[in-house]
């Protein structure tokens, strides 16, 4: 029986639908209210490098709008690679931090060569030495970046004067976590009995029960259990930083630009209002419509008894 | 300075007498002549009826005041009440305004800690734990995981995130509320992109939304003020006409110029909605827009309509209702009038709730385009239309950037580009643009003054905005040499005149305070004397 195999299918099935789910739970939220916050890295460079907006065009709404992704995708890179706020804000945790980072990337990267050579292993004869011992220097690297980075990390969070205050259980967990991960699989790449890279291929094609090697054993399953545990962290901000960053502080579209915002707008006034402090004097009758519509004080305004 | 002591998310529920005291000696020191715990003036102490009744012991300070509960079964309830409003601030319903924010806010802090340098708050205050940007968003978190979320309680304690949710919890945490001024600048520093101002913000509107508790000044006398006469300030209508009539004739005399405010003219190119605090407190900058606007030759009008004449909206600050409800006032006003476009004064939040965040809640019919008046002026100076001489301006002059416009609209060149056409000894702060210090009376503070706040909004509130600006004037720190700091917003502006009387800082560095408009008119050829005065407001 394959049962790691089976209990990384699992796992994986898990993670796709715990992303899914969290990632569908915000696309269904109403459409909010604008929240921009600049530099918003959209319209001219010259305009992005100050962090200008379109406000500062005379009559903004009688000229286009520059709507491109270029600098946001830009950005974003940036983000994702170089950790930039991190490097901008807290150096001292940026190099545990960008370490951590490429670790696993590269984990992730070497993880897709492997599957590339145990599925399409017979196409890609000319080019399976090369990719074999990409992925095996690939998983090296990343696994000690990833060990040095998350034990850089949990050093710091423990003693750092800035971190301490906040260091959690789960905190320290999560990072416990990754370096019991990165750990096992450095010391299964390094196993004379059993070479990590072929029994992740065997899982592959479904033939990997437990091997020879406690250490890929114990690696695959904390693998399974971090991508289980995973959905239902803040390390979801891998992917919830689209929403962050450009679903929010980014989105600086003007309703008068976009019909479907102009529905949304009108949905939301028919939502229902139950807040009870005595100047909203919620009633389940009313709406926002109306209650935007009322004074929030009984009779008349002043000015009308003028 | 002394270390500051370790306080942790869990202590704010426990009785103590104070979190901190947020000690003078350990606040970062001023330049001369206003370093040193001697040249502070002294605290306000609060009276033994306000201590006794209210809870004040977040850092010996007091915004609000909320009334401490008399009995067990008064906590129960309260903490009953404050429970449904978080239920409420987590429902699409009665929170689709910002719940996708807030949620993704509460979800993906990795508590790295990385936007606490970017306060100003906390670092002036000498690395206060109370008042590090992460400390109040993390009791707050804590308290919706714990108590709004399934499985809430067991995961609270499998993860050690405890907290305990009393009377003291929920006091100080509306204390901690308003110890923040949504200056934004750590959600600009946050790798995730979570936003604790806005944290801040939606802590603000349960309490006020839900159990009705606000300042007193931008709810009580403010916004339900706005709603019912027309203006924050209680000016009606014709109290504002009778005003700016007298204006125009005092201003008459001083310039000679014929000032003249057009009022309700239909079908005009712009409508000039100013922050009513102007006419009351600063008349020389509405007075300045209308000898720009006049010379200038633009079609333009104010109203007198109920909501047509002030553009404040503090609703902005701590209130959904109260936000909706004033901008649709505002809008309905421009409408009946049949304008081309408003035009908004120098005040930032009202730029920002009327240009950006009522624009997806105004219904078609009343989305009328709104412009802010930094780009309508830089367009008139640079046009040409205006005779100007900027030899008159030859003083030192400093810009301030009012959060609402810079941080969080992007107008940022427009008022640099008129100072450099008009100032000859225009110098920048630093950091300026998007990445400005607030003034310290952001989100209502400038007009926060109950109990013993004005001492916690000028000692460590304004304190960076005051050491940045005493270091932009570092070449002629003399008070004999006359400097001006342009505030293009009501709201800086009042926190400027309150800091600098504090400090004794006309007196003792010779610095004013005042709006753009103000250094156009003065360097308008057309005028005999000087427009900007030299005298301490």
């Amino acid at each position: 029986m394959p049962s790691i195999t089976l209990a990384l299918l699992a796992a994986i099935l898990v993670f796709f639908l715990g992303n899914l789910y969290r990632v569908v739970k915000v696309m269904l939220m109403p459409a909010h209210l604008r929240w921009d916050l600049y530099p918003i890295p959209k319209g001219s460079r010259e305009r992005q490098a100050y962090g200008g907006s379109y406000f500062e065009e005379t009559e903004w709404w009688t000229k286009p709008i520059e709507t491109g992704h270029g600098g946001e995708v830009t950005f974003m890179l940036k983000e994702v690679f170089f950790l930039r706020g991190v490097f901008e804000n807290f150096r001292a945790l940026w190099v545990w931090s960008l370490l951590l980072h490429w670790g696993l990337y590269l984990y992730m990267v070497s993880v897709a060569a492997i599957i590339a050579i145990a599925v399409f292993g017979a196409h890609l004869a000319f080019a399976r030495a090369l990719l074999s011992n990409a992925a095996f220097g690939g998983f090296v690297a990343a696994c000690a970046l990833g060990v040095i980075g998350s034990l850089g990390l949990l050093a710091t969070r423990v003693f750092s004067s800035r971190l301490k205050g906040f260091a959690t259980r789960a905190a320290l967990f999560n990072l416990s976590l990754l370096a019991a991960i990165f750990g096992s699989g450095l010391i299964a790449l390094f196993n004379p009995r059993h070479d990590l890279l072929t029994a992740l291929a065997d899982a592959v094609n479904w033939r990997y029960a437990t091997g020879p090697c406690p250490a890929a054993n114990y690696h695959f399953v904390l693998v399974a259990l971090f991508l289980v545990y995973f959905p239902f962290t803040h390390m979801t901000h891998m992917y919830m930083k689209y929403f962050t960053w450009h679903g929010v502080r980014w989105d600086d579209t003007p309703a008068r630009c976009d019909e479907g915002i102009r529905e949304h707008i009108a949905d939301n006034l028919a939502r229902g209002v139950s807040w009870q402090a005595p100047h909203i004097h919620g009633a389940s009758e009313q709406t926002w419509a109306s209650v935007a519509s009322s004074s929030g004080q009984h009779g008349k305004t002043e000015n009308d008894q003028d | 300075m002394e270390k500051q002591k370790m306080i942790r998310i869990e202590d704010i529920a426990r009785a103590a007498d104070r979190l901190t005291d947020v000690a003078p000696e350990h606040m970062v020191p001023l330049p001369p002549p206003y370093d040193g715990v001697k040249a502070l003036p002294p605290r306000k102490r609060l009276t033994d009826k306000v201590r006794a009744e209210c809870d004040c012991s977040l850092d010996g300070f007091l915004a609000v005041g909320m009334t401490r509960p008399k009995t067990e079964a008064e906590e129960q309830e309260l903490v009953s009440r404050f429970l449904a409003g978080l239920n409420r601030l987590l429902s699409p319903e009665d929170n689709w305004a910002f719940l996708q924010q807030l949620t993704l806010s509460l979800d993906h802090c990795a508590g790295c800690q990385t936007c606490v340098e970017s306060c100003p708050i906390y670092t002036a205050s000498g690395r206060d734990e109370v008042y590090r940007p992460t400390f109040r968003s993390e009791i707050f978190r804590r308290i919706v995981k714990k108590y709004a979320r399934p499985g809430g309680k067991l995961l609270a304690k499998l993860k050690g995130e405890e907290i305990e949710l009393n009377a003291t919890t929920i006091l100080r945490l509306l204390e901690s509320a308003y110890r923040c001024t949504l200056c934004r600048r750590c959600a600009q520093a946050c790798p995730m992109g979570v936003d604790n101002a806005l944290i801040t913000r939606e802590i603000r509107k349960l309490f006020s939304m839900e159990l009705g508790v606000a300042p007193r000044e931008i709810h009580e006398n403010g916004s339900l003020v706005q709603l019912r006469t027309g203006s924050s300030t209680g000016m009606k209508a014709h109290v504002v006409k009778d005003n700016i009539e007298f204006l125009e004739e005092d201003f008459r005399e001083q310039t000679g110029l014929d000032i003249h405010t057009p009022w309700d003219k239909q079908g005009a190119d712009v409508l000039l909605i100013h922050n009513a605090g102007e006419i009351s407190v600063w008349p020389e900058n509405p007075m300045a827009f209308a000898i720009i606007l006049e010379a200038a030759g633009i079609n333009w009008t104010m109203s007198s309509e109920l909501g047509g004449y002030d553009s404040v909206n503090y609703g902005l600050w701590y209130d959904d209702a109260q936000f909706a409800r004033v901008a649709v006032r505002q809008m309905q006003a421009a409408k009946k009038l049949g304008v081309r476009k408003i035009v908004l004064g120098e005040c930032g939040h009202a730029h920002k709730a009327f240009m950006v965040t009522a624009d997806r809640l105004l219904p078609q019919e009343l989305d009328i385009p709104r412009e802010s008046c930094l780009t309508f002026l830089r367009d008139i100076v640079l046009s040409g239309r205006l005779k100007l001489d900027p030899a008159r301006n030859d003083f030192p002059v400093t810009l301030h950037d009012p959060c609402n416009m810079v941080r969080m609209m992007g107008i940022v060149k427009p008022q640099r580009d008129i100072l450099k056409a008009i100032c000859p000894q225009f110098r920048e702060m630093a950091p300026h643009g998007v990445e400005n210090y607030c003034c310290g009376g952001g989100s209502g503070f400038a007009i926060m003054s109950s109990y013993n706040f004005e001492d916690w909004r000028f000692q460590v509130a304004g304190r960076a905005k005051l050491k940045q600006i005493l270091e932009s004037f570092a070449d002629c720190p003399e008070p004999e040499t006359k400097k001006y700091v342009c505030a293009p917003c009501s709201n800086c502006k009042g926190q400027f005149r309150d800091l600098f009387n504090y400090y004794d800082v006309w007196q003792k560095s010779g610095i004013l305070h005042g709006g753009l408009a103000e250094l156009i008119v003065n360097a308008m050829t057309d005028l005999q004397k000087p427009y900007i005065k030299w005298e301490s407001h």
